[in-house]
C-alpha cells in the first residue's frame, strides 16, 4: 500500500530552487532513506511534507488524500510526525514533560499521556532521564528526545532528519536497531541521514538529492554503485563515514 | 521566552496530607487574618494585595503559560467595572450579574484582540495590547454616553451606597470584601493549577517555548492562546466589578490606566511568570511597596513605586530570570524534605 506519494514537488525560495520536480513513493512499512550533500534540499522536502510551508508546485498525497498546504498540527493528527535537524526541545521542561506533550496528541488525560510517554522513553532507553531538564541533555540525548516526542504522537509515518548526527558508533547501531523494531511495529520511516553506514544498513530504498534534483533511487547497493551518486556525493564522503 | 519552571514528577503514592498541609495552613491563616487585623487601613491594603494577586494570577494564564507578554489587561478591568456599574446604576441589575456579563464582554474583546495579535512576536504583541487598552481608556474618557449607557467621560461614575448586602455586592465593613476577593483568588489559583496539569496547560507551555516544535506535535498554538486569553480576560474582568463595588467610584484613570497593566506585569515577572506561586509571591512583595510609596510619596513623587519595581525587575531578571518563586520553591522543597523526608522535589 502506498502511504506517501510525492508528485513533481518543487520548492523555490525566491531565486533558490531548493527542490525541483521531486517524485517518490513510500510504501507502508518501508524505511526509505534520503541522502545528498549539504544544501541539497533534503530538509526543505521534509518541511513541505510536514506542512511547515507548502510546496511551490506539485502534489503530496498521504493515505490517498492530498495534503500539500495543510498545517503541521493537522498533519500530525493525520499521522505524520517529524524530528527537527536543529533540535527544538522544550528546554525548561523535563524529558518526561516534553514527551507527554507529544502524547497529548492522541489522549486528553494527563495520567494516560504520562504513561504513554514513559513507555516511549523505555523503547528508546531513556527512562532514567525522564526527570532531567531537557536543557541539560547531551546532543545525542536531545536527538533521542526528538524521536521520543514524535513517537508519542503515535504516527503512521515518521520523518527523521539526521537523528544520528552526534551519536557514537555504538549508539548509532542501537538507534538502527530501535528504528527497525519500530518499523516492525507498523511505523513507516522516511529518513534523512548523513552517516552512510547507518542509512545503508537501515533503508529498504534510498533516494539521492543533488541541488534539489533526484539523481538516483533504488536499493542501497544499487545507489552506492551509481556513477552519478558517487560523483556527486559518495566520492567525497563515503570513506569518511 | 521561557514559560513555567515547575518540574513535576508523575503522580505517585506520596503522603497526600503532608503535601497539602502547608497549603491548607496558609489558607486557614488567610481566612483568619481579619480576626486579627482590625484596622480598616490595613484591611484595605490586604484587600488590594489579594486583588493584585488575583489579577496577576488571571494574567498569568496567558502571560505566563502562553509565553506572550500582554500589557493591556487594564482594559478588561475597566470593561468589568463599567459593565456592572452602568447596569446597576441605570437598570438596578445586581452587580453579580453585571460581573458575569462584563466577563463575557471581556472574553469576546480578549479574543478579538488576540486574533490579529497572537501572530505577532514579542515586543510587537506587547505594544499592540498597550495601544488597545490605552485607546479604550481615551475613548471612555471622551464619551459621555455610549448608546443608552451613561459613562460620564472623565468624571466617571459614583455608586451611591444605598442598598447594602451580599446580593448588591456592597458592604459597610471591609471584611466581606476581604473574604470575597480571597475566595476569588482561591478559585483563580485552583483554575491555574488545573490548567497546569491539563492538556491545555502542557500544550500552551510547549507552544510558548518552541512554537514550531509544538505545532509539529499536533498543537494549534494560536488557537490555544486564544482559549487562554478568553479565560484570562474573563477572570480579569471580574476583578473590575469587585474593584468598582469596593471603591464605589470609578473613572477611566482608576480602572483602565496603564499603571494597572504594568503593575500586574511587574508582579508576574518579579514573582515568576508561568508558575502558580509567582503571582502570589510577587503581590506579597510588591504591593506593600506600592502602598507605602503612595501613602508617603503620593504627592511629592507619584509613580515612585513603578520606578522601584523597574529597578527590582532588572535585578531579578539579572540574577533570577525565572522570578523569585524559583529559589523560594527550592528552599521550601528542601525544607519539606528535611522535615518529613518525603520524596518531594524535582
Ligand atoms: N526557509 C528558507 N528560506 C530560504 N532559503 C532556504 C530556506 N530553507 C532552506 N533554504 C535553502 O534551500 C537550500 C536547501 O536547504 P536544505 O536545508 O533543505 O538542505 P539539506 O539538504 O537539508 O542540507 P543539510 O544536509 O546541510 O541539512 C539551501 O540553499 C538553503 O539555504
Ligand atoms: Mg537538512
Amino acid at each position: 500500500m502506498r502511504l506517501l506519494e510525492l508528485h513533481r514537488v518543487s520548492k523555490h525560495f525566491g531565486g533558490i530552487r531548493a527542490v525541483e520536480d521531486f517524485s517518490l513513493e513510500v510504501q507502508a512499512g518501508e524505511i526509505v532513506g534520503l541522502i545528498g550533500p549539504n544544501g541539497a534540499g533534503k530538509s526543505t522536502l521534509f518541511n513541505c511534507v510536514a506542512g511547515v510551508f507548502p510546496p511551490t508546485s506539485g502534489e503530496i498525497v498521504f493515505q490517498g488524500k492530498r495534503i500539500e498546504g495543510r498545517k503541521p498540527w493537522e498533519l500530525c493528527r493525520l499521522g505524520i510526525a517529524r524530528t527537527f535537524q536543529i533540535v527544538k526541545p522544550f528546554a525548561s521542561r523535563t524529558v518526561l514533560y516534553n514527551v507527554t506533550v507529544g502524547a497529548f496528541a492522541t489522549t486528553s488525560r494527563l495520567a494516560e499521556a504520562e504513561r504513554r510517554a514513559l513507555a516511549v522513553l523505555r523503547t528508546l532507553h531513556m527512562e532514567e532521564k525522564a526527570h532531567v531538564r531537557a536543557a541539560n541533555l547531551t546532543i545525542a540525548d536531545r536527538k533521542r528526545l526528538e524521536i521520543a516526542r514524535a513517537l508519542a504522537t503515535r504516527p503512521r509515518l515518521l520523518l527523521l532528519d539526521e537523528v544520528m548526527a552526534g551519536l557514537r558508533p555504538t549508539e548509532v547501531d542501537e538507534m538502527v536497531e530501535v528504528i527497525r523494531r519500530l518499523r516492525d511495529s507498523g511505523i513507516t520511516f522516511f529518513v534523512i541521514e548523513h552517516i552512510m553506514r547507518a542509512v545503508m544498513a537501515l533503508s529498504d530504498r534510498i533516494a539521492v538529492l543533488h541541488f534539489g534534483h533526484k539523481i538516483a533511487e533504488g536499493l542501497p547497493a544499487e545507489v552506492a554503485r551509481d556513477d552519478r551518486v558517487i560523483k556527486a556525493y559518495l566520492g567525497e564522503d563515503y570513506g569518511a563515514a | 521566552m521561557n514559560a513555567s519552571t515547575v518540574t513535576r514528577q508523575p503522580a505517585s503514592g506520596r503522603p497526600v496530607l503532608l503535601r497539602w498541609a502547608p497549603l491548607l495552613l496558609l489558607l486557614a491563616f488567610a481566612f483568619a487574618l481579619p480576626l486579627v487585623v482590625r484596622s480598616a487601613t490595613y484591611l484595605h491594603i490586604l484587600i488590594l494585595l489579594l486583588l493584585y494577586a488575583y489579577l496577576t494570577t488571571s494574567w498569568n494564564l496567558v502571560g505566563g503559560f502562553a509565553g506572550v507578554l500582554p500589557l493591556g489587561h487594564a482594559a478588561f478591568v475597566g470593561i468589568g467595572a463599567y459593565t456592572s456599574t452602568v447596569l446597576s446604576l441605570q437598570y438596578g441589575l445586581s452587580p453579580w450579574i453585571g460581573m458575569i456579563l462584563g466577563g463575557m464582554i471581556s472574553t469576546i474583546v480578549g479574543v478579538l484582540i488576540g486574533l490579529p495579535t497572537f501572530k505577532m512576536r514579542g515586543a510587537y504583541f506587547a505594544l499592540a495590547t498597550i495601544a488597545f487598552a490605552e485607546g479604550l481608556r481615551v475613548m471612555v474618557e471622551n464619551l459621555d454616553r455610549l448608546g443608552p449607557f451613561r459613562l460620564n467621560g472623565p468624571r466617571g461614575l459614583q455608586i451611591p451606597p444605598l442598598e447594602v448586602g451580599f446580593g448588591r455586592l456592597m458592604f459597610a465593613e471591609k471584611e466581606p470584601y476581604y473574604y470575597i476577593i480571597l475566595t476569588m483568588l482561591v478559585l483563580a489559583v485552583g483554575i491555574t493549577w488545573a490548567v497546569s496539569r491539563s492538556k491545555l496547560g502542557y500544550c500552551l507551555a510547549a507552544g510558548g517555548e518552541e512554537p514550531e516544535a509544538a505545532q509539529s506535535l499536533g498543537i494549534n498554538v494560536a488557537r490555544l492562546k486564544l482559549i487562554a486569553m478568553a479565560i484570562s480576560s474573563f477572570l480579569t474582568s471580574l476583578a473590575g466589578t469587585f474593584w468598582a463595588q469596593f471603591t464605589l467610584y470609578i473613572h477611566p484613570k482608576s480602572v483602565m490606566s496603564l499603571d494597572i497593566s504594568f503593575e500586574i506585569a511587574f508582579i508576574a515577572l518579579i514573582g515568576g511568570r508561568g508558575s502558580i506561586a509567582g503571582p502570589l509571591l510577587g503581590a506579597l512583595l510588591l504591593r506593600p511597596v506600592s502602598d507605602f510609596s503612595r501613602i508617603h510619596f503620593g504627592d511629592t513623587l507619584p509613580g515612585l513605586h513603578l520606578v522601584i519595581f523597574g529597578v527590582v525587575l532588572i535585578l531579578v531578571m539579572l540574577y533570577q530570570p525565572r522570578g523569585l518563586q524559583e529559589p523560594l520553591t527550592r528552599l521550601y522543597r528542601r525544607g519539606m524534605q528535611r522535615l518529613f523526608g518525603t520524596g518531594e522535589g524535582g
